[in-house]
């Protein structure tokens, strides 16, 4: 019976402690301030992630004004803080457990279409060690490792979502080459269509002048 | 969280809670959570290749009021707009489906008609794809495996659910790496024919002209 609640508990703790906070990345829209909120359960907690602006429309510069980014502790200090940015990875240690807010702000007037990533990954430290005489070392190992895995799964979410940005703008090139390209030809005939129309009503103007 | 040897034997049963339970006594530690506005929908989207599992559950928080939680309605699209899950006036629900084409799935959420307060909604969203959404739970009791060996398994499809990112990143840049290559040949060849066609509008122009004027008899 203590073996079996031991394993359980083992299981359990494993369970809690591994897969405690997984999430997928999501996009959403930003028209001026968007919060997202996360839920830390433990103190000192490395909560990582990252966040790429995908939609945009760039019209004349290429100069992406950027958002901001804020990330506030459930105390209500800004725990990191990214201003003008078009995307970036953040990693921080959570000071307390509790909710985070995680806050985009869009100083101008276009939404903007954000995919983020934030994942809260707990490593059982020696404290919880001690604590717990169920918690092998090899547990510590493999938050370690799944850690390091869940880093790996976070750079690829960004790489994704930094691909799709830049395959927006690649669309984006090539449906203006040819559109203005055809748009550009058209006018270069209609211009010098106008020009011979103008110069042939010139010509008949002064030669009815001539017949005087 | 380790108040005495009497409650130690409770702690496996709040952890159970805590992992399965959709209930608003404790915070699931998994989730998003969002603000729905007063007016308006709040929409969530993600970019997803075909054939994969999405399973996602959403819930309601409202610690202001527990006895009256007011109320969402739900609605997921595929890219192609066919209506995958569609939910009024519920506190909590889920949705579950297998992608069948590549694009941007959205699901968006809106309060009810008959809660237009002023407040805003909080509303948790709990949202696994792949790898993420596999029930291991379902596979430790079919292969009977636990313990040690269920993480390692787990870690293992975290492992493969990698090489298989990596190799659909690959396949993504060399499409775009087509696609910029075949526009920069295009803007190359568009350019050059726009001189020719320059070139050709002019000649067409001096022989009009100049074919007018012999008429004319103006030279």
């Amino acid at each position: 019976m203590e073996k079996g609640w031991g394993k359980m508990w083992a299981l359990m703790v494993l369970l809690l402690l591994n897969w405690v906070s997984n999430i997928s990345s999501l996009s959403v829209t930003v028209n001026e301030v968007e919060c997202v909120y996360e839920y830390v359960l433990y103190e000192g907690d490395t909560v990582s992630g990252n966040f790429v602006v995908v939609d945009h429309d760039i019209f004349w510069s290429s100069d992406h004004p950027g958002i901001d980014f804020t990330v506030t502790s459930p105390g209500g200090n800004t725990v990191h803080n990214l201003k003008g940015t078009s995307g970036d990875k953040f990693e921080f240690k959570a000071p307390r457990s509790g909710m985070y807010k995680f806050c985009f702000h869009n100083p101008y007037s276009t939404p903007e279409t954000v995919s983020f990533y934030i994942h809260v990954g707990h490593i059982p430290t020696e404290h919880d060690l001690a604590k717990d005489e169920h918690l092998d070392p090899i547990n510590v190992k493999i938050a370690e490792l799944r850690e390091a895995l869940e880093s790996v799964t976070a750079e690829q979410k960004y790489l994704k979502a930094r691909d799709a940005r830049h395959r927006h703008t690649n669309e984006s090139t090539r449906k203006r080459v040819i559109g203005y390209t055809v748009v550009e030809y058209v006018l270069l005939a209609l211009a010098s269509a106008l020009q011979v129309i103008y110069i042939r009503q010139l010509f008949s103007k002064s030669v009815a002048y001539n017949r005087v | 969280m380790f108040f005495g040897g009497r409650a130690v034997s409770l702690l496996p049963l709040i952890l159970v809670l805590c992992l399965t339970s959709n209930s608003n006594i404790l915070p699931v530690a998994e989730a998003l959570w969002l603000t729905i506005p007063s007016s308006g929908t709040k929409c969530v989207s993600e970019e997803i290749q075909s054939n994969v599992v999405v399973l996602a559950d959403y819930y309601v928080v409202d610690e202001n009021n527990p006895d009256h939680i007011p109320t969402v309605s739900a609605r997921v699209t595929s890219p192609f707009g066919n209506n995958l899950h569609h939910n009024e006036n519920a506190t909590h629900g889920q949705f579950a489906f297998t992608t069948s084409e590549t694009g941007n799935y959205l699901a968006c959420f809106w309060k009810d008609g008959s809660h237009q307060q002023d407040a805003e909604l909080t509303l948790g969203l709990d949202w696994k794809i792949g790898i993420a959404a596999k029930d291991w739970e379902s596979v430790a009791k079919k292969e009977k495996i636990e313990g040690v060996e269920l993480v390692l398994r787990r870690l293992h499809g975290a492992v493969e659910a990698i090489r298989g990112n990596l190799i659909y990143l690959k396949d993504r840049e060399a499409e775009m790496r087509e696609v910029s290559e075949r526009t920069n040949a295009r803007v190359a060849w568009f350019s050059i024919m726009s001189l020719g066609v320059c070139i050709v509008v002019s000649i067409v122009q001096l022989w009009h002209l100049k074919r007018y004027f012999l008429k004319k008899k103006l030279i």
